[in-house]
This record gives structure tokens, sequence and C-alpha cells, in this order.
């Protein structure tokens, strides 16, 4: 019996899931009020060939990968790109990267074999810049280049998947992940001697996190203080930001970014989740910010 | 110190240590009354080593010594200890912290009050001896939070760790050390 519910489990998943994706897509055409023949085709999709652009429409995320850069500056990030209406050759979306949630506004070409789209963002915002790409089967492949030519990445591209973000508290980070810090490093100064002459080196030191911040759920456990006592900062804080990246938020800190960019479940898509955090996670985010600050100010300095 | 203990100044339930101490703040009515007077009463018997053990002081003014001597047991006896085992009972690193806190509170009231008890017997060489055993107790104050700076810059332990091992190591070696002294000092007389 438990085996048989087993089994049927990621099947009522993936039928969810489904479900959940033709709804959306549905309602996402259905606001082009003009264009009936959508809403037709997308019920018969698979009937009929595809004439109409709705298998583009949705919310596109993968690697956002530095190709022209200043040195020192290369720089990997996700990016989740939203296309919400294709209306003939007009498309609008948004992007949202790092922090970033960008309008976008462009054209569609379809040469038949090809569809290309050309989407600019604004333009009043230092990173600011047009994304050009193609619809190749199942991934979006393209590039972005930035308006202003000085700052440190001017070219990146990227291969986009469809996904389909949901919340869900039940999600952790790999227990395999490397939660080492490479974003700050301390670096002590060592003097050796050897040979008889001493040698001064210098040696980086990165903290990384412990067990706790793949096996805590900072979402569904009410956190207690004997639960976090024994943890460093960087479990706190990766703890606390978990919460966050379950909702989606785009990190601006590198420190946040290294950790949950790896995660295949996180998926930016906005830069405010305050309002759709639950009433258990607002509790724990208070509780882990005290031990946080608590951590800063006392961890290495003389006192308890 | 006098730095750590304004950082209780004005009394807050949520200030420095406490902050992640709110479990016993919330839920044990006397922790926080008894943590303050812990805090705000150590400070003071701290001073008595520049005093008390201070031989000129000791020699010209004996008056002034018993009167600071009496303040430091009272301060000791009454608040100090008694407030130190209470708040050892509920110290963070579980059962290995708080069998060293507690033992500490015991030792130190116990040296404490024979020491008192040997100076009202005019018995002051042992007086001599077991106040500076007492004292050496108070001064875990200052080596454990030293070492605890040390171990963390050294290590980088988890807080916890840190804090069952200087539990211990605040005071022992203080306790070594005298009685070290100690023992040296008898020799030298024989």
């Amino acid at each position: 019996m438990d085996d048989q519910k087993e089994i049927l489990k990621p099947q009522m998943n993936k039928m969810k899931n489904l479900v959940i994706a033709f709804l959306s897509i549905l309602t996402l055409a259905s606001c082009n009020s003009n264009d009936k023949k959508t809403e037709k085709s997308a019920v018969d999709s698979t009937a009929t060939v595809n004439t109409t652009y709705d298998h583009a429409l949705g919310m596109w995320v993968g690697d956002f990968v530095a190709e022209e850069y200043r040195e020192g500056s290369y720089s990997e990030n996700k990016l989740s790109l939203v296309i919400k209406s294709i209306d003939k050759d007009k498309v609008i979306g948004r992007s949202v990267v790092v922090g970033n949630d960008r309008p976008l506004q462009g054209t569609l070409t379809d040469s038949g074999n090809k569809i290309i789209f050309v989407l600019d963002e604004p333009g009043d915002q230092k990173y600011d810049g047009r994304f050009e790409f193609e619809l190749r089967n199942d991934t979006l492949v393209g590039t972005w280049k930035s308006y202003n030519q000085e700052i440190n990445v001017t070219k990146r591209s990227f291969k986009l998947l469809k996904k389909v973000f949901a919340y869900n508290p039940n999600l952790m980070l790999d227990k395999n992940g490397d939660y080492t810090d490479r974003q700050s490093s301390k670096v002590k100064t060592v003097t050796d001697t050897i040979d008889g002459q001493a040698e001064t080196f210098e040696d980086e030191y990165y903290r990384s996190a412990s067990k706790a911040v793949f096996t805590i759920n900072s979402s569904t456990q009410e956190l207690k203080e004997s639960d976090l006592k024994n943890l460093r900062k960087l479990d706190l804080q990766i703890l606390r930001n978990t919460i966050f990246a379950r909702h989606g938020y785009s990190f601006k800190k590198k420190t946040y970014r290294q950790f949950f960019d790896r995660a295949d479940w996180y998926i930016p898509v906005s830069n405010d989740v305050n309002g759709t955090l639950t009433a258990l996670e607002k509790k724990n985010i208070k509780l882990l910010e005290r031990f946080e600050k608590y951590a800063e100010d006392n961890y290495d300095s003389f006192g308890r | 110190m006098l730095q750590i203990t304004l950082r209780y100044l004005p009394i807050g339930s949520d200030v420095a240590f406490l902050q992640i101490k709110q479990t016993e703040v919330e839920g044990i009515k006397l922790y926080l009354p008894i943590f303050y007077i812990h805090v705000y009463s150590a400070i003071f018997v701290l001073l008595a080593g520049f005093t008390q053990f201070n031989k000129t002081l000791l020699n010209k003014h004996p008056k002034l010594h018993r009167k600071l001597g009496y303040l430091y047991v009272v301060v000791v006896l009454l608040f100090a200890a008694p407030s130190g085992l209470f708040i050892g009972f509920f110290a963070n690193g579980g059962l290995i912290a708080k069998t060293a806190f507690s033992i500490l509170a015991v030792l130190w009231f116990w040296f404490t009050l024979k020491a008192v008890l040997l100076a009202k017997k005019q018995q002051f060489k042992s007086h001599y001896n077991f106040m500076l055993r007492s004292f050496a107790l108070t001064c875990s104050a200052i080596t454990l939070r030293l070492w605890k700076v040390i171990l963390v810059y050294l290590f980088h332990p988890a807080p916890m760790d840190v804090y069952q091992i200087i539990a211990w190591l605040g005071w022992i070696p203080n306790l070594l050390l005298v009685e070290w002294m100690i023992r040296k000092k008898y020799l030298n007389l024989k």
C-alpha cells in the first residue's frame, strides 16, 4: 500500500505541475483579450501545429554567465526571465537577477525555423541592457549586452529552461553541497623559518557552514534558542536566508548567491518577498537575527 | 571588565549576553534579577586584588584592609557566589559547562568562607592562602574571557564548544597557579 502511494506521489505532483502550468498559460493568454485564437490553440496544443508562441510564455531560469568583463570581475548569477505576453510581434516581460527586477519590452521575429527575441530593459538604470535570444526546442539561448560600457560586466550569455515557481517550505539545501564562504576571507600573516631564513606567508581563511544548514528547516520547525546556540554566524545567516530563497527572493549579496544559485530548486522571482512570509518564518527570522547580532558582536571578542 | 559590566546599564532584559538567554529570561522569573546581581556584584570583588594583597596597605592600614575585606566577603558570600551558582545551573554549553560553573561557585564560596573564619581565628597565614585561592577564582571572570579570545583566534570553534572548554579552563589553571605559589612559599620557609 505504502509503496503504491510512493509511486503515485511523484506522478500526482507532475500532474499537479502540469495543471498549474496549463492554467497559468491559460490565464496569461487570456490577458490578451484580442487574441482569442491563442486560447483555443492552448486547449488543443498537441493536436494542431503550433502557430502561437504560448510555449514561450512563462518563467525561464538559468545561469547568467559573464562573457565580456573587466579583469577579476567574472561572475555567474542566476537569471529569471519572464515572458509575460506576446501580442503579434510585441513582447512584454521582466528580468530578475541579483535583486534587480527590471521590466522588458521588445519584439519577436519568426523566420519560420527560428524565433528570435530582442527585449530591452528601460535604460534608466546603471545595469540595464538588451537581451537577444532565440527559442531552441526547450531552451532559451542568447546574450545580454549592457547599454553602459563603464560597468564591470558588459556582456553575458545564458541558456534558460522553463520553470514554474512554487513556494515549498520543505525545500532544503543539498547535503552534499559545499558551504564554504568563498566571497569573504580573512588573511593571516604567518611567519615561518625555512632553512634558517624567516619567510612570511599570507594564508587565506574561509569560513564554512556546519551541517545545520541542511538539517534545520527554518520554514517548518519553530526554532528554539537551544537549536541555535552552537551555530556560527554563517550558519545563522544561511538558515535565515534559506527562508527567503524558498520564497524566490533574488539576493543582492554574493555571500548568499553563492549558496542558493547552486540549488536547482532556487528560482529568483522577486526582490521583496516580505509579504509572503508565514508567521512561523517571521518568528524564526527574528530569533535568527538576534543570534546573528550576538555572534557578530561577541564571537571573537573579550566577553561572552 | 568595567566595559563589559557597563553594557548591562541600563538594566535590560535582552542586552548583550541576554540576547541568547531569552528562554531563561522568559521562562524563569528569578533568572533576570539574579543575573544582574551577579553582573553588578562581581565587578566590585575584582578590585580587591589591588587592595587586599598590597603589602603596604596590609601593614600600614590594617583597619582599611579589614573593612574592604568584609566588603569582599559579604559581596562574594551573599551575592556573587550564590547568584553564580544559580546562573551556572542554567549555563550555556550543556552539562559539561553547568558542572564547571557550579563547582566554581561552590569552591569560591567555600574558599572565601574558610578564609574569613581563619582570619577570625587569627590564623593569618592560612587566611592569606585561602584568600589567594578565593581571588584566583574571582579572576576567572577575566581569564575565562581571555581564553575565549585565544581559542577563537586559533581554532575558530563553534561557540558552545568554546564555552564548554573555557568553563573549565577559566578557573582550573588559576587555581593550580596559586596552589603552586603556596607550595613554593612553604618550601622556601623550610
